[in-house]
């Protein structure tokens, strides 16, 4: 097989480590959507997504008619005064968009960034919590 | 006659297997596998190389950064640990032990690598080690 052939099939095999955001953006630069995880407990929902090299100050959670938005931005000036030699990836900011059902309390939703995984505990509304009924 | 599609796919298959009996490492002549996770991007910044990579969710306990002569290696796991008592909706991260090495095209000063670990990113710096460094040459 000759190398270009080797190209196409390697490149085809090889699963997207990033996947771009396709929609429209105002700010400028590459948009990535991040890999998140949903998982539920009896009391909440839990949303972690993994948003490397975003700074704290610089993600934006937005809660609007029921939807999540979550705005993450990278800050480029560190890669200002170096020259690239060598790339495997793409830097860029990061956005995803959720719909929150109203079993959800909007008014306690908790974020916390560590090691540059967001964690947003959206915790389930009194009454959709899970009651046991006892038998009479 | 054979589907077209069955042709290729086993045509596929058996050019994965040759690429990774190729770029496995076996045939190298390295203790560790090259490895493609994570990935990389390498800077030069004022003659000396700066590596980075993107470490979402490892803790810094779990890193492990080694250099010698002219190789990197970065190696490391992730654990991602819900608890019990749980439902998942949607899962895309995964839980990953990692090990690559890397060849840089010189050798390393060991004493002088600097490694910072922040907000999911890996930066390590390495400079040209002062015995590898070209020597400049007075015409007399």
């Amino acid at each position: 097989m000759s190398d270009k052939t080797k190209e196409v099939t390697k490149t085809e095999s090889q699963k997207p480590v990033k996947s771009e955001f396709a929609g429209e953006k105002t700010v400028p630069g590459k948009y990535y959507i991040p890999r998140t995880d949903i998982v539920e407990t009896d009391k909440s929902l839990i949303v972690t997504m993994d948003i490397p090299g975003v700074k704290k100050e610089n993600i934006n959670i937005r809660l609007e008619n029921n939807d999540l938005e979550v705005d993450a931005q990278i800050d480029f000036s560190p890669y200002e005064k170096l020259n690239p030699v060598h790339t495997e990836y793409n830097v860029g900011h990061f956005t995803r968009r959720f719909t929150v059902s109203n079993v959800i309390d909007t008014t306690k939703i908790d974020a916390n960034l560590t090691d540059g995984v967001l964690t947003l505990t959206l915790p389930k509304a009194p009454e959709a919590q899970p009651r046991k009924i006892e038998i009479k | 006659m054979f589907p077209l599609s069955s042709t290729f796919d086993t045509l596929l298959a058996l050019q994965e297997a040759l690429d990774l009996a190729q770029n496995g490492g076996f045939f190298e002549r390295s203790t560790t596998s090259p490895g493609i996770y994570p990935p990389v991007n390498i800077f030069e910044r004022s003659g000396d190389l700066v590596l980075v990579a993107e470490l979402p969710g490892v803790k810094k306990k779990d890193l492990n950064i080694e250099v010698k002569g002219n190789t990197v290696r970065l190696a490391g796991e992730r654990t991602i640990d819900y608890g019990k008592d749980i439902s998942y909706h949607r899962v895309e991260r995964n839980s990953t032990k990692f090990d690559r090495t890397l060849k840089l095209p010189y050798n390393i000063e060991s004493d002088k690598v600097k490694a910072e670990y922040k907000d999911g990113l890996l930066v390590v710096s390495l400079s040209r080690a002062e015995s590898d460094k070209p020597k400049q040459i007075t015409i007399q």
